[in-house]
């Protein structure tokens, strides 16, 4: 389903040119879940911008249900992102002017993938009965979060893209929310590509891999 | 793609509904900018229109004058004549001018009702509690037909007589709406007639003529008569033309402040937004929807905001149209209609300003961070560094502007690039005021005592502070500018003004009616021992070099002649000039607008009077002549009347014996014997109160310009720290809890407040001096021809002073308030951070 080859990528600046990713390769399944471990500036937030198409690759190619990313038009590259991608980041990233319930259906909104029964569900599971008509900074921290999650996974996206989400959440919730979450993409059957520092966290998911030096290597 | 446009605007929207404050504050800016420029605006174009309804009186065309050469008037027997040898087209005029009670002064015209065409009269219907045929305005007692609007002013009940001061009275009062009628009161020509106890026509109307006939018709007039083109309209445009001007110059002002408040909640909804466009975007919509979106609402603002904006210039426009054609008519002799006409093109105006102005302000910005890439625009260090950026480039911007300014300056040559100019200044100060507020801030810093720390943070949270207040201290300054710069140049012009009304009209009576022989009565007057001086003067109308132009017979040894007020002269001295002027021939005094129109200089020889008879006449000073926008030449009155086959009297002027007591009283009685009406003659005092009257009018539109102006940047201050105490409340809340009391926040949000606002403040002292002498030095003299000194003064900035401080103590203490209502919510969301 993701599929990447000698994929490169630098950054320049001050007049300095860093290469971040060197000859990556990587293949993911669909429906199977992938921890991405790697020291603090390793590149791992490089590689999810670069597979989520919100940046481009200097060399290399990303296939992603059999679409060639590294070369797609914005427009297309948006259009994936709206309707078969989803993006979970540590910040939550909530609009705060609409309410919970708002928040939740707006990307199945901008794809038109409605599904009251699994709303209800997601709703029900992630124990956000009681918060729909609240908004953003009216919840807890690891309420947001869920909202985050819920919103993530309404429209049934092939693969759920995930930058250390629970590691602005203490450590009791985000062991809580972090077993909800990879339950639920299970069940939602989205892949899950979730760059984390926690072993235990991991350890939920169905492989891991390293990234060091530019490159991913496969990890126990 | 409707579908996820709605969700779209509905994220970004909901911004608006979430913060109601922001909302209100950017449909104020909105609604405040467009309304004085509209207001303006339709003041302007109507009465454009009403200038060009000037040609046709009451609905017909007059396209020529018949008057005397010697503005003695057109007798009756002319008018029936003629209409007996077949021209239907004519109809006669009679012009009065009376006073109330009150001491206002009405204008009477009046017109043989049955020479108009019939379906002026057919429109009047009549109306419910009073009801006239057409015929009562033909017959005794007659009817008056007063304008609603004024009968309202007067509080005359319709059918009602108005009483005049001299214990006249007006016929029974019809009220009636006449476009062309201005604020003047119409009757029948026969009542006009009984009113004035006098027979004589003062012009005919002449309507739609061929050539053929128009010649015809000049044959048959008698030698006294002449037969002129009807050119009040353009005459009238030329006239006004730099008032216009200087109308729009304002309201532009107000727009140009306005939008800067649009700035201020566009800059605060940016961001804020700046979250949600991001999260759009990683959402997956793309930039071409979030385009679509943000011109939407670009246009949902500027129909909103033009529409209401619109319909407060129609108020405005309301309330100022009646000062300012009063103005008008006393000044140019220019009649506005009463009623409003709102033009479609105008509103069309008013919206694409809005759009093109919103254009700038929000769809610009929005879409240069759609461009972004969108981790780059989500990084606040980008917002500091576009902070430094923008006054940077503000700065640059306001460099050039600068230069442009300097090097255009001598090159002004009419009102409106003066204004330009004006404006280029005003810009190019407000853009360079966020490098002379970070100056400040760092000279500030400087100075203070190492051991004040908590001053000393307090004055560097400045720094935090700038952004949000960047653009309600560029509004902030202009107001201030503009109040002082104006304010000073009314002042000046006031002091020049009254003091040359004092000059000018040092005589104690002031009478004019052409029937009184002004000769005996300063035989009289002499021989009686009241009189102590006195000064006939005669004068001609007449055109030179495509201006309405007055030349004046003047009595060179009369009291006022011998101390006229000169700005430029000839030789050693003022009295000099006019000793030269006096003693040898062939000498012109000229006034001020001949020579800053016209561009004649002292010693320049011109020739004056029509046509063969035109002679050469050599200019030797230069008077002032404040409130006329006609061209004026004073020669020597044996002069005009030998050189001029048809000058007329202007009336004379009366200096009374100051040690008789009775002289008042014994001038009027003489008056009186002579064969003068009461309403005639106007003493000292009471056309001093006048003029000063008629100059104050003109100028309340001025000061209450000012005064919105100021308010629309105290909304913008409001504003800016209302999103301030937003965009930190949870900064607020963690120093809160870290221990420092809501004073020291508190002040914290005050001290650079206070800082930025002196700054501005200083700053406008000079600028509101240089744009009071711009107005003086190049504007009054490019499109009114006068000048005058400029007077300096620190009073009214120190009143500002005031003022600014008021408005920081208001808005703080609002500020206040709603502190103390999110403190707790703020303080409560903290716990969750550990
Ligand atoms: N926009 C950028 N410009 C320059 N350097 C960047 C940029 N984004 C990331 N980097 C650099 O690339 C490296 C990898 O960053 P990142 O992918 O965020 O690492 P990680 O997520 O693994 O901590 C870091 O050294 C970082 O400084
Ligand atoms: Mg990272």
């Amino acid at each position: 389903m993701l599929s990447i080859r000698n994929l490169s990528k630098s950054y320049r600046s001050a007049g300095i040119s860093q290469a971040v990713l060197q000859g990556l390769d990587f293949d993911m399944a669909a429906s199977t879940s992938v921890a991405l471990l790697g020291d603090s500036g390793s590149g791992k937030s490089t590689l999810l911008h670069l597979v989520a198409g919100l940046d481009r690759p200097d060399g290399g190619s990303i296939e992603f249900a059999g679409k060639a990313l590294h070369s797609a038009p914005e427009p297309e590259l948006a259009a994936l992102r709206r309707s078969r991608l989803s993006l979970v980041f540590q910040q939550f990233h909530l609009i705060p002017t609409l309410d919970v319930l708002d928040n939740i259906r707006f990307q199945a909104a901008l794809c038109g993938k409605f599904d009251d029964v699994y709303q209800q569900e997601l709703v029900e599971r992630l124990g956000l009965d009681d918060q729909l008509d609240k908004f953003p900074w009216q919840l807890s921290r690891g309420q947001q979060q869920r909202v985050a999650i819920a919103r993530a996974l309404l429209h049934r996206p092939e693969l759920v893209l995930a930058d250390e989400p629970t590691g602005n959440l203490d450590e009791r919730s985000s062991s809580e929310v972090m077993a909800l979450f990879s339950e639920l993409v299970q069940r939602a059957g989205s892949a899950l590509l979730m760059v984390t520092h926690s072993r235990e966290m991991a350890a939920f998911l169905d492989r891991r891999v390293r990234l060091h030096d530019g490159r991913l290597t496969e990890s126990e | 793609m409707n579908r996820r446009l709605s969700w779209v605007l509905k994220a970004l929207l909901s911004h608006y509904w979430r913060h109601p404050w922001q909302t209100l504050f950017m449909l104020t800016g909105l609604v405040a900018g467009v309304g004085l420029w509209s207001a303006v605006q339709i003041i302007n174009h109507h009465a454009e229109a009403s200038y060009r309804d000037a040609q046709s009186l009451l609905g017909a065309q007059a396209s020529h004058w018949i008057q005397s050469r010697r503005d003695e008037g057109v007798e009756p027997g002319v008018y029936i004549d003629l209409r007996r040898a077949g021209y239907r087209q004519l109809f006669p005029l009679i012009e009065l001018q009376v006073s109330t009670p009150g001491g206002q002064t009405l204008d009477l015209i009046a017109t043989d009702l049955m020479a108009l065409p019939v379906s002026l009269l057919d429109e009047e219907e009549d109306s419910d509690d009073f009801s006239a045929t057409w015929l009562d305005f033909v017959q005794p007692p007659y009817r008056a037909w007063v304008p609603e609007t004024l009968a309202a002013e007067l509080g005359l009940a319709e059918g009602e007589a108005l009483a005049l001061r001299d214990g006249r009275r007006l016929p029974p009062a019809l009220y009636r709406a006449n476009e062309q009628q201005g604020r003047r009161i119409l009757l029948d020509i026969g009542a006009a007639q009984s009113l004035s106890g006098l027979q004589r026509l003062d012009y005919i109307a002449v309507g739609e003529i061929t050539p053929e006939e128009q010649a015809r018709l000049a044959a048959l007039l008698p030698p006294e008569l002449e037969m002129v083109e009807n050119q009040q309209h353009l005459d009238l445009q030329q006239l006004t033309a730099s008032l216009h001007t200087h109308l729009t110059a304002m309201s532009l002002l107000s727009f140009a402040v306005g939008l800067f408040i649009v700035f201020n909640a566009v800059r605060f909804s940016l961001w804020y937004r700046r979250s949600t466009l991001l999260n759009l975007r990683l959402m997956g919509c793309d930039t071409r929807l979030l385009i679509v979106a943000i011109g939407l609402e670009t246009l949902g603002w500027s129909l909103l905001g033009s529409g209401l904006g619109f319909a407060l210039g129609v108020l405005l426009a309301q309330l100022l149209l009646p000062g300012l054609g009063a103005s008008l008519q006393s000044l140019y002799d220019a009649v506005v209609g009463v009623d409003l006409g709102v033009s479609p093109l105008t509103l069309l105006m008013a919206w694409s300003i809005t759009l093109l102005g919103l254009t700038w302000a929000l769809a610009w910005p929005l879409y240069r961070q759609l461009q972004r890439s969108s981790f780059e625009a989500a990084r606040s260090a980008t917002l500091l560094r576009d902070e430094t950026d923008a006054r940077r480039w503000l700065g640059w911007a306001a460099l050039g502007l600068g230069l442009l300014a300097l090097a255009w300056y001598p090159r002004i040559e009419n009102a409106t690039e003066g204004f330009a100019v004006l404006g280029v200044v005003l810009f190019a100060a407000a853009w360079s005021l966020p490098l002379v507020l970070a100056l400040g801030l760092r000279l500030l810093s400087a100075v203070l005592p190492q051991r004040r720390l908590l001053l000393r943070w307090m004055v560097s949270d400045g720094w935090t502070q700038m952004p949000s207040l960047r653009s309600a201290m560029m509004a902030l300054l202009l107001a201030l500018t503009a109040n002082l710069g104006v304010g000073m140049l009314v002042d000046s012009f006031r002091d020049a003004f009254v003091g040359w009304l004092e000059l000018r009209q040092s005589a104690d009576i002031y009478l004019r009616n052409p029937n009184v022989d002004y000769a005996e009565l300063r035989r009289r007057g002499l021989a009686e021992g009241w009189l102590a001086d006195s000064h006939s003067r005669i004068g001609v109308t007449t055109r030179w070099r495509e201006r309405p132009t007055l030349v004046r017979g003047i009595d060179p040894r009369a009291p006022d002649s011998l101390q006229l007020p000169l700005s430029r002269w000839q030789g050693d001295s003022p009295a000099a000039a006019l000793a030269t002027w006096r003693e040898q021939p062939g000498k012109v005094l000229i006034n001020e607008q001949v020579m800053f129109l016209a561009g004649v200089e002292v010693g320049e020889s011109i020739r004056i009077g029509d046509g063969a008879a035109a002679r050469a006449y050599e200019v030797v000073g230069v008077f002032y002549d404040y409130g006329n926008p006609y061209f004026q030449f004073y020669l020597p009155v044996a002069v005009v009347a030998s050189q001029f086959s048809h000058y007329y009297s202007r009336g004379i002027a009366l200096w009374l014996d100051p040690a008789d007591q009775q002289a008042g009283a014994r001038a009027e009685a003489a008056m009186l014997t002579l064969g003068a009406g009461p309403g005639d003659w106007i003493s000292q005092a009471e056309i001093r109160h006048l003029s000063v009257g008629i100059f104050d009018r003109t100028f309340a539109i001025t000061a209450s310009m000012n005064a919105l102006t100021m308010l629309v940047a105290a909304i913008a201050l409001l504003a800016s720290l209302l999103a301030i105490l937003h965009e930190r409340m949870q900064q607020f809340a963690q120093w809160r809890a870290l221990g420092l009391r809501q004073v020291e926040i508190l002040l914290l949000i005050a001290t650079p407040l206070l800082v930025f606002c002196t700054i501005a403040w200083l700053v406008s002292i000079p600028l509101g001096t240089l744009l009071s002498w711009i107005l003086i030095d190049k504007l009054n003299v490019v499109s009114f021809g006068w000048s005058m000194p400029l007077l300096w003064d620190l009073t009214p900035a120190v009143w500002l002073a005031g003022l600014v401080l008021l408005i920081c103590a208001a808005t703080l203490l609002l500020v206040s308030l709603r502190w103390r209502r999110q403190m707790p919510q703020a303080l409560a969301q903290l716990g969750e951070i550990v």
